[in-house]
């Protein structure tokens, strides 16, 4: 742990290159990238680590305002820059922050994760999930089961690997 | 044809002088014969030049979006079935006004394949239409002010022909495979934007892949650019695609664009019920949401 956060520092001083798949040839763990929302899952991921709760150190949080603001582009762009899968998370139904911005995401994704494993990703890489800030024990049971999913994937190089 | 092409130029005349529309876009015969191209038409005494037929190909509805047709205000335009969908699409996202426009709706049986007309194919039968004539609903389209009707038998249609019948081959496959198909497709792409270029409904003044900071696709022609653009093309446009086919026309390397769009159509349709540029009073279908949506997918 005390590793990566050495790492991450340097990452975020452009003292090595940045790749969001992290350090490949050191350790062959796969990176996970959460795009959570501030109101609900972040809490529930914060509580999680309040009551010293042990989880998968594979993935990096990202919070956003709401899952609404959560575009099927960042986790293009989170596939593109290495990670190997992508979590997006936000409030149940009807407990979002800004009244729809959850309901209005899941039409997005719906569409989207077809979208994806019609052009050829695996769609075992994408994870979606309604965690409250009450649900640390979910965020936590999500993030070890996603991240056991992940490394199970075989290597296969898809549509955003480089040649 | 001749009484279609003087219904038209009637009608346009008529629109021209009474000042209803300052501005005609319609279909002119191009240099060659089997081709025709895109007149843009202010004075009544030009209307001559209005025609119509079978290799009418292109959707005008993507002049609607051009600051330079815009400034016309009222304009009419020459459509048809499919392509009057993307004004309807255009009128629903608050692209376009209905006061503004006048749509001459033109009864369409069919539009005979670019590539076989330059070889000279000049008869409407099942084999040389597009594929998306093959699925039409709208041989009249859904909405306009006045109608041109077409003096034309329909083609006819049998059984054994499958339209898009890639997508349910594509679906069978494995991932890897998809993924290969792909692949291999999106190797071809020159990010030339053609594909955005043509379409009716790409109106965004700034497109995603102009904006630099960040540069969220990348714009060198190799992977993981390519793929990333025909992603969130396709994205983009998922339940808002009319179908009309101008991307595939347009795209000089020969990407099978319609495939994906066809595909998002269909999804869309099956998991919300809806399909673009059917009614102009329905909202978005990403700009509603229903609280029964399907939830199967999340934890």
């Amino acid at each position: 742990m005390e590793n990566n956060i050495v790492e991450d520092v340097q990452n975020a001083r452009g003292d090595k290159e940045y790749s969001a798949g992290g350090a490949k040839d050191k350790d062959k763990e796969p990176r996970i990238i959460a795009f959570v929302c501030n109101w609900c899952t972040y809490n529930g991921a914060d509580l999680a680590g309040t009551s010293r709760m042990k989880y998968a150190e594979n993935v990096r949080v990202i919070k956003l305002p709401c899952t609404g603001r959560i575009d099927p582009l960042f986790v293009v762009e989170a596939f593109k820059k290495g990670a190997k899968g992508v979590l997006v998370s936000g409030c149940h139904p009807g407990d979002c922050h800004y009244t729809s911005g959850n309901y209005h995401s899941r039409r997005k994704y719906t569409a989207f994760r077809d979208l994806l494993s019609y052009l050829g990703v695996d769609i075992n890489r994408v994870e979606f999930s309604w965690i409250s800030a009450s649900e640390g024990n979910k965020w936590v049971s999500v993030i070890n089961e996603f991240t056991n999913k992940i490394k199970l994937l075989p290597d296969n190089s898809d549509i955003f690997s480089k040649k | 044809m001749e009484k279609m092409n003087d219904k038209l130029q009637n009608t346009a005349k008529e629109l021209l002088e009474n000042k209803e529309v300052n501005l005609i876009i319609g279909f002119t015969k191009g240099s060659n014969p089997l081709r025709m191209r895109s007149v843009f038409i202010t004075d009544p005494n030009d209307v001559s030049k209005l025609s119509f037929n079978a290799h009418c190909v292109q959707d005008l509805a993507v002049f609607l979006k051009k600051p330079e047709v815009k400034k016309f205000g009222k304009i009419g335009l020459v459509v048809k079935g499919c392509d009057e969908k993307a004004v309807n699409t255009l009128i629903q996202e608050y692209q376009l006004s209905r006061d503004n426009i006048k749509i001459i709706g033109v009864e369409c049986r069919g539009a005979v394949k670019q590539n076989l007309a330059d070889k000279g194919e000049d008869s409407v039968k099942q084999s040389t239409v597009y594929d998306k004539c093959l699925v039409c609903e709208v041989h009249t389209p859904l909405l306009y002010d006045y109608l041109v009707e077409s003096d034309e038998p329909a083609f006819e249609i049998n059984g054994d022909i499958k339209p898009y019948a890639k997508i349910e081959e594509l679906d069978a496959m494995s991932v890897e495979d998809r993924n290969m198909f792909w692949q291999k497709e999106f190797e071809k792409c020159i990010k030339c934007y053609a594909c955005r270029q043509a379409c009716p409904l790409c109106y965004c003044t700034r497109c995603i892949v102009e904006k630099n900071t960040p540069q969220w696709i990348e714009t060198n022609i190799e992977e993981t650019g390519n793929a990333q653009w025909n992603m969130i093309r396709a994205y983009h446009l998922s339940g808002r695609c009319i179908g009309c086919g101008e991307c595939e026309r347009a795209c000089p390397v020969n990407i099978p664009l319609m495939l994906v769009n066809e595909k998002m159509a269909r999804d869309v349709f099956e998991k919300f019920g809806y399909k673009s540029g059917v009614d102009i009073n329905a909202k978005p279908v990403f700009g509603t949401f229903d609280a029964n949506d399907f939830n199967e997918f999340i934890k």
